[in-house]
C-alpha cells in the first residue's frame, strides 16, 4: 500500500467518534491525511455521503476501500498494527468487550455530557442514569494495569479517550485520575485539545448548558 | 464455553452470537436467563459486570457485548472463516456490523424483536423507515459487491449474517414489504439451520415481557 490513508472527521470540539480512530493513528505514528467536515450544516450530510453511504463520520479511506464506524476502523488498523490489542488472548477478549461496551452503550452519558472540549460545565448533566454510567466507567478504569487500560495505549484507550475529555469538561471527580492524566499527557491528545480550542465554528445545540 | 442468553423471543443481542456459534457448528453450553417486566435479566450479575446478556464465558472469564463475542470467536476459530477472507469484504463486514451495533435506534425502538408475534404495519415511523432503507441499501451493496459465492451478504455465512438476522425477524414480524433482492436475502437467512432452530424455540416461549410488547393488547 503506497497510497496514504485519509481520515474523514467532524468538528474536533464536538465529534467524540472522530477522536477515537484519529488518536489511534497518531499514537501508532501512521501518517494520514485529515479531512474535516463541519457538522450540522445544511451541506454536511451531502459532504459526508461523498465519502461513505452510512452518512456518518469517522470514515477511513485507504486505497480503493472505505471503512466506517470507529470500532471497525480500529479493528482494521489492528490487522496491521497488532499492538492495538493486548498480546494475551484473555486480556484481548476483555479489551474488545470494554471497547464494544463503549461503542453501543453509555447513551445517557453521551446525551447529557456530550463532548465539548473547550467548554467547562462543572456539575452539569448528573442525572441518576448518567451517574450509573460514570460508576460503570470508574469500575472499568479502576482495573487499568497502567498507565493505560492494558499497559500501553491501545484500541480500548482510543474508545475511552473522549470520555476523559468529557470528565474534564463536566469536572467529574473520582474515576482513576492517573489514567486521565496519562491520556491528557499524550502529545496527540494535547494537539486535539489545542485544535478544538482554535476551531471557529460553534454549534449552539451542542453547547448544552449556556 | 458457555453462552448466557435471554429470552429467545425478545433478545436480539443474544440471537447474534448464538446463531453464529450454532451455524458454524462450534460447541457451547447454553445458559438461558429470563427477563423480568422491566427488561432486567435475573441472575446475569453472576456472569457479567455489565448486567446484560449475552455473555460468553471461556475458561471462567466473561466476554460481554455481542460484537466482542463475535470478534473473539472469529479469532479462536480461524478455520471457520467467520469474517470474509477477502480483505475488502472483511472491512465492509466489520463496518456494517459496527453500524448495526451502535445505530438503528429508531428501528429498534419502534420494532422490538418479537419472533412469535405478527404486527403488520406497526412501528413504521419516518425514522424507522429511514433505518430500513439504510438496511436495504447495506444488504444490496454487500450482495452485489461480495455476494457472488452464495445467497448471503458475503456469499457464504459470516458474522454479518448473524448480526442482521434479528433485523430479518423484525421485518417478518412487522410485515415490512421489501424490494425483491432484499426479500430474497431475508428468505436465505430464515432458511439457515441455526436461525430456524432459534425461531422454533422462540415460538415455544410463553413469558410475556411488557417492556418489549408495545403493540400487545393482552395483559394491559
Amino acid at each position: 500500500m503506497t497510497s496514504p490513508m485519509q481520515l474523514v472527521i467532524g468538528n474536533k470540539n464536538y465529534s467524540s467518534w472522530s477522536l477515537r480512530p484519529w488518536i489511534a493513528l497518531k499514537v501508532l505514528g501512521v501518517p494520514f491525511d485529515e479531512q474535516r467536515i463541519v457538522l450540522r450544516r445544511a451541506e454536511t450530510k451531502a459532504e459526508i455521503l461523498r465519502y461513505s453511504p452510512a452518512g456518518r463520520v469517522p470514515i477511513l479511506r485507504h486505497g480503493d476501500t472505505v471503512v466506517w464506524e470507529s470500532l471497525a476502523i480500529l479493528e482494521y488498523l489492528a490487522e496491521r498494527h497488532a499492538q492495538l490489542w493486548p498480546k494475551d488472548r484473555a486480556q484481548r477478549a476483555r479489551a474488545r468487550a470494554i471497547a464494544a461496551e463503549m461503542h453501543s452503550g453509555f447513551s445517557q452519558l453521551r446525551e447529557h455530557m456530550s463532548m465539548n472540549v473547550r467548554r467547562r460545565y462543572p456539575g452539569k448533566g448528573r442525572t441518576p442514569e448518567v451517574l450509573a454510567d460514570i460508576a460503570r466507567i470508574s469500575a472499568i478504569w479502576a482495573e487499568a494495569t497502567g498507565p493505560f487500560l492494558f499497559g500501553e495505549f491501545g484500541a480500548a484507550d482510543a474508545m475511552y479517550a473522549p470520555v476523559v475529555l468529557r470528565f474534564r469538561t463536566y469536572a467529574v471527580e473520582g474515576p482513576n485520575r492517573r489514567y486521565m492524566d496519562a491520556m491528557l499527557a499524550l502529545p496527540a491528545m494535547r494537539d486535539w485539545i489545542e485544535a478544538s480550542e482554535r476551531e471557529p465554528e460553534s454549534i449552539a445545540e451542542l453547547d448544552l448548558y449556556e | 464455553m458457555q453462552l448466557i442468553i435471554g429470552n429467545k423471543n425478545y433478545s436480539s443481542w443474544s440471537m447474534r452470537p448464538w446463531v453464529l456459534l450454532r451455524e458454524a457448528s462450534i460447541a457451547f453450553e447454553e445458559v438461558q436467563l429470563k427477563f423480568d417486566d422491566t427488561g432486567h435479566v435475573k441472575g446475569v450479575e453472576r456472569y457479567s459486570p455489565t448486567g446484560r446478556v449475552p455473555v460468553l464465558v471461556i475458561d471462567g472469564d466473561p466476554i460481554w457485548d455481542s460484537l466482542a463475542i463475535c470478534e473473539t470467536v472469529a479469532e479462536r476459530y480461524p478455520e471457520k472463516q467467520l469474517w470474509p477472507a477477502d480483505a475488502r469484504a472483511r472491512r465492509m463486514a466489520r463496518s456494517i456490523c459496527a453500524e448495526m451495533h451502535s445505530g438503528f435506534q429508531a428501528l429498534r425502538a419502534a420494532m422490538p424483536m418479537n419472533i412469535r408475534s405478527r404486527y403488520p404495519g406497526k412501528g413504521l415511523t419516518p425514522e424507522s423507515r429511514r433505518d430500513i432503507e439504510r438496511v436495504v441499501q447495506i444488504w444490496t451493496s454487500c450482495r452485489s459487491q461480495h455476494g457472488a459465492g452464495g445467497a448471503l451478504l458475503f456469499g457464504r455465512f459470516s458474522i454479518a449474517d448473524a448480526y442482521y438476522a434479528p433485523v430479518v425477524t423484525r421485518l417478518q414480524t412487522y410485515a415490512v414489504s421489501l424490494p425483491p433482492a432484499a426479500q430474497a436475502y431475508c428468505d436465505a437467512v430464515l432458511g439457515l439451520r441455526a436461525v430456524r432452530e432459534w425461531m422454533d424455540a422462540a415460538r415455544r416461549e410463553t413469558e410475556f415481557v411488557a417492556d418489549d410488547e408495545p403493540y400487545a393488547t393482552r395483559h394491559r
